[in-house]
């Protein structure tokens, strides 16, 4: 039982995590069709970005920890927003008319070239946020003594995953970025403005990876310049179950995959743990070839 | 469309010309290291630690009036870069090279340095059989994984622990760490009741923490590095679980600290060479003074001391050669003549497999304050 | 440029190309154009599956895995000699790519990518992990020796190694040409442009798809052995997921479907990190800046692959100049 509720608790807040990140890859994708491979390390420069900013810079000294751990993630997700802003003008938007397969080596370009540039701001050794940013206390549940913190990241990545959901089913930017999605083409003689909205996701999905960057920071403490690609990969694949290009699909992805992790550590083997996801991934998409819940862009014939 | 790809490659030949002028009549040693990659702070620690050296030591004179001169080869912690700075370095005329930090890179560059009769001196490749070969020019500065194990499984038991939980990160390294102390505990009787790996690179541990709890060992062994080491102590912490953690020398990093926060690191214990702020003497108090002047920080690891003690003593050999300095004399001064050279870490000497000769290890102890404490 | 001085220029060019090792060319040079050959081979062989199929496959260094495993057990347990276990190898590789393409060929476009990036990665957990006992977990295969070639002795030099890689390379470029200008390769290079117009006419598309995963493996399985005798000590990490993304890499680069293509493409993306070396620890951030400035001046890829041409008769040909 120990076990099981460790697990439970801790698979979602990882989850939740992946969830953010893969809300990135999917946004993109619906609109684009483009897996945007550097993501993982806008999520990666998200956590270095809050690293300067709390440790170096030593926000919480003037502003008290809690609106210190606000104002960063704001600054945090503004400053990954406009790298995914310059990602997609310099990189992307170029190929835009080209065979979507080109814009992936351009990304994975992109991956190498973020990922190699925080290794020569911020150093290659592992940097850590200073133990106790949130106090290290336990809520009693079920008879489990479960770290504070763990309900706090799972808490603050569904809220934002709730905002982002309404936003795109209740607003009219909303509405605009899931016209752009289903044919960018009738959107166009919609009067949509199809260039903003590709712009507008690709400032809101790696301000979500960058926000993502600062949580996996304060809750674990510690990161390095090559975390984006084991998350991105992760995360992607979450963005993949649940179903690419659907927005709740990403974050049941994420939740899904985190659980599968954890219990597949626990019950099956630690060593072979994301063997074990991979091949629950490979068996998901053998009975559903698009995901959980499907995509819901038609295929082009 | 010819022509646009012909300007490529004239841009290709050019770098190339760019790349090989350079020659002159200094003696070349290499530096082979993880300048980029998962473990470059390592390799550019490695670097830094040497090129201070080498500075120091052209201007003091050189070896002999020569001029020395670093070669740095980047091996991406990857075999297969590795082998091409390997073939980089042995083309550009280095005639010893010291590194690499993995046991497999080194692996992988070793036949390359031994069919080209270069020395080799590998500053953080601790797998047993690296030097079992036969290889006449392959030395190393750090200890054995078998020293290691040895020492490690020692502690364990003269500390009182009964049944341990074994826990590695399926690298080369740790996992052979692992079996080695595994067999020991099991001659030794001591009870190993968990033994498994976890994935290098991962940041949660929960499952293997709430795994080894029910079963109630009297210590957790690990053989990983730091940065797991921190987080498992990070988590252990958070679940409430005092049980007392002893880990091998991959976890001598001050950073280990950093990660975990001085509450969680506290009581921990690990073994290792003596690391960069417990060097005695005064050369290496001055030595890090000057890294410290020049880059800002200390070297986080003792593995690119390692380094600069492998360096040192090829121009100790360097400079007492009577003749020409070539591989082949350095690989035969460094085998018989010297004795109980003064560096870094201790005093250096090496056997006839190229091993480094003496007992190094240390058992530590991490305060309440978060330093590294020799425990007596 | 007209075909006969094209063909000239070719000529010359490779001539030259196999004079190298004579012109005093440096061990450390030769290595590279050694590892440069073998990423030409491996991605000449996911040509087929990428290029010419038009399947999005990362995942090639599974193969390429196998391969190198079951030559370097068989050498190092069973003493088989080298150049012996190539056949087994491409055969190993083959089977494994029909076991596990066969339930996820159906997949379109991104999923049929991430599956196979999951296939890859549970490849090297299963080598990590010391899978049967054989593969020598974490620390690999140690002590494979080197191939033995009747009649011409033991390679041990960079220069015979380039003469093997270099001609596996000719080879396999021959193989593929032929392959390419098949009915087998049309009726690939149809299911890539639009995969329900070749149903239309009549293709089984799901068995094309299938036997160039398959053609694809095995040529990968035969680099497994050439790789595995090279280095001598082969362990997991040299067939990561990063693996697979480089070959991709260079097959899109290069021009996807064109073999001249994807040799350039090998020769950028092995050579240009090798060329950034004075950069040091920058070296890789030139090269991600690179591959993206590469990208969007040819998006098309460096020598994209040409549609077939066909003589008009004459009259009309004349008409139409």
């Amino acid at each position: 039982m120990e076990v099981f509720i460790q697990q439970t608790t801790n698979g979602l807040a990882v989850g939740g995590i992946y969830a953010l990140i893969a809300l990135g890859y999917t946004m993109v994708y619906g609109v684009l069709k483009l897996i945007n491979f550097a993501h993982g390390d806008l999520f990666a420069l998200g956590a270095y970005l809050g690293f300067t900013l709390l440790v170096s810079f030593g926000l919480a000294g003037y502003v008290g920890m809690v609106s210190a751990i606000l104002i960063c993630s704001l600054m945090v997700m503004v400053f990954s927003g406009l790298a995914g802003y310059l990602l997609e003008r310099v990189a992307y938007r170029p190929l835009r008319n080209s065979d979507r397969i080109s814009a992936v080596v351009s990304a994975l370009g992109a991956s190498i070239f973020f990922q190699n540039a925080i290794m020569l701001v911020w150093g290659a050794q592992y940097r850590s946020y200073p133990a106790g940013i949130i106090p290290n206390l336990t809520i009693s549940f079920a008879g489990q003594n479960i770290p504070l913190i763990r309900i706090f990241v799972l808490v603050a990545s569904v809220v934002i995953m709730l905002i982002l959901y309404f936003f795109i089913n209740r607003t009219r930017i909303g509405m605009a970025i899931r016209a752009s999605a289903i044919d960018q083409g009738a959107a166009r003689l919609m009067g949509i403005d199809v260039r903003s909205v590709i712009a507008l996701v690709f400032i809101i999905g790696p301000a979500l990876g960058g926000l993502a960057g600062v949580m996996v920071g304060i809750y674990y403490g510690q990161i390095n310049f090559n975390m984006g690609q084991m998350y991105g990969l992760k995360a992607f694949t979450a963005a993949i179950i649940g179903g690419i290009g659907n927005i709740p699909g990403a974050m049941l992805g994420g939740l899904l995959l985190g659980l599968v992790e954890a219990f597949g550590a626990a019950y099956i083997s630690l060593a072979w743990r994301d063997a074990i996801t991979f091949i629950v991934l490979i068996l998901i998409l053998v009975v559903r070839p698009t995901g959980i819940l499907r995509e819901r862009v038609a295929e082009k014939l | 469309m010819l022509k646009k790809v012909s300007w490529v490659f004239l841009g290709l030949a050019m770098l190339l010309v760019i790349h090989t002028a350079n020659s002159a009549e200094a003696v070349k040693i290499g530096v082979m290291g993880p300048v980029t990659g998962a473990w470059a702070s390592e390799g550019q620690d490695m670097v830094n630690v040497v090129t201070i050296l080498a500075d120091a030591a052209n201007a003091s004179g050189g070896v002999n009036g020569r001029q020395i001169e670093i070669e740095v080869g980047d091996d991406g912690g990857d075999p297969r870069t590795a082998v091409l700075a390997a073939q980089r370095l042995v083309s550009s005329g280095a005639i010893a090279v010291v590194g690499t930090y993995g046991s497999a890179i080194t692996e992988a560059s070793q036949g390359i340095y031994d069919d080209e009769g270069v020395v080799q001196i590998a500053t953080g490749s601790t797998a047993i059989r690296l030097s079992e070969k036969g290889m006449a020019l392959f030395f190393r500065t750090c200890p054995r994984d078998d020293d290691q194990g040895k020492y490690l499984a020692g502690k364990v038991e003269s500390l009182g622990a009964k049944s341990v939980a074994l826990l590695h990160d399926n690298s080369s390294y740790a996992k052979g760490l692992a079996d080695e102390c595994k067999a020991l505990f099991e001659t030794g009787g001591i009870k190993v009741v968990f033994y498994d790996a976890i994935t290098a690179g991962d940041r949660d541990f929960t499952t293997s923490l709430v795994a080894m709890k029910s079963l109630n060992p009297d210590m957790i062994v690990f053989t990983g590095y730091y940065p797991e080491a921190a987080m498992l102590l990070r988590q252990k912490m958070s679940m409430g679980w005092n049980v007392p953690m002893i880990g091998g020398d991959a976890t001598n990093n001050t950073a280990l600290i950093e990660i975990s926060g001085k509450e969680a690191a506290d009581g921990y214990l690990f073994v290792s060479p003596p690391g960069p702020l417990d060097l005695s003497g005064p050369a290496a108090k001055q030595f890090m003074g000057e890294y410290e002047k020049k880059y800002g920080t200390i070297p986080t690891s003792v593995w690119s001391i390692m380094a600069g003690d492998a360096f040192l003593t090829i121009v100790e050999a360097a400079k007492n050669i009577k003749g020409d300095i070539t591989s082949k004399s350095i690989g035969d001064y460094l085998h018989s003549s010297l004795k109980k050279y003064p560096g870094f870490t201790g005093e250096i000497s090496y056997d006839a497999k190229g091993d480094r000769i003496g007992d190094i290890y240390r058992l530590y102890k991490v305060d309440s304050n978060g330093v590294f404490r020799l425990v007596p | 440029m007209s075909d006969k001085t094209r063909q000239a220029l070719i000529t010359v060019g490779v001539l030259l190309f196999l004079a190298l090792p004579g012109m005093g060319l440096g061990s450390y040079w030769l290595d590279v154009l050694n590892q440069v050959g073998l990423y030409a081979v491996l991605s000449l062989s996911l040509n087929i599956i990428l290029g010419h199929a038009g399947m999005f496959h990362m995942g090639h260094a599974a193969f390429f895995a196998v391969g190198a495993y079951v030559t370097a057990i068989l050498n190092t347990v069973y003493h088989v000699p080298v150049m012996a276990t190539l056949p087994l190898a491409g055969l190993a590789a083959g089977v494994f790519a029909l076991l596990v393409a066969s339930p996820i060929i159906h997949l379109r476009g991104d999923y049929l990518l991430v599956v196979t990036i999951g296939i890859v990665e549970i490849v090297r957990i299963a080598l990590i992990n010391n899978v049967f006992g054989l593969t020598g977990g974490s620390n690999g295969i140690v002590g494979i020796q080197r191939p033995d070639l009747p009649g011409l002795g033991r390679l041990t030099a960079p220069w015979h190694f380039f003469y093997l890689i270099w001609g596996f390379v000719a080879i396999s470029m021959f193989m593929f040409e032929y392959l390419e200008n098949s009915r087998y390769g049309r009726a690939l290079k149809f299911i890539r442009e639009d995969v329900v117009a070749a149903e239309g006419v009549g293709i089984n598309t799901a068995s094309c798809k299938l036997s160039a995963f398959v053609i694809g493996a095995i040529w990968a399985g035969f680099t497994g052995t050439i790789y595995a005798t090279q280095m001598r000590t082969i362990s997991p990490g040299s067939f990561s997921y990063w693996e697979s993304v480089v070959l991709f890499m260079i097959v899109i680069l290069g021009g996807r479907g064109n073999q001249w293509g994807v040799l350039l493409g090998s020769f950028l993306v092995i050579g240009l990190p090798e060329l950034f070396r004075g950069l040091q620890s920058s070296r890789m951030l030139f090269f991600g800046a690179a591959l993206v400035v590469m990208m969007i001046f040819r998006p098309q890829g460096l020598i994209p692959s040409r549609n077939r041409r066909y003589k008009l008769p004459q009259p009309y040909a004349d008409k139409y100049k």
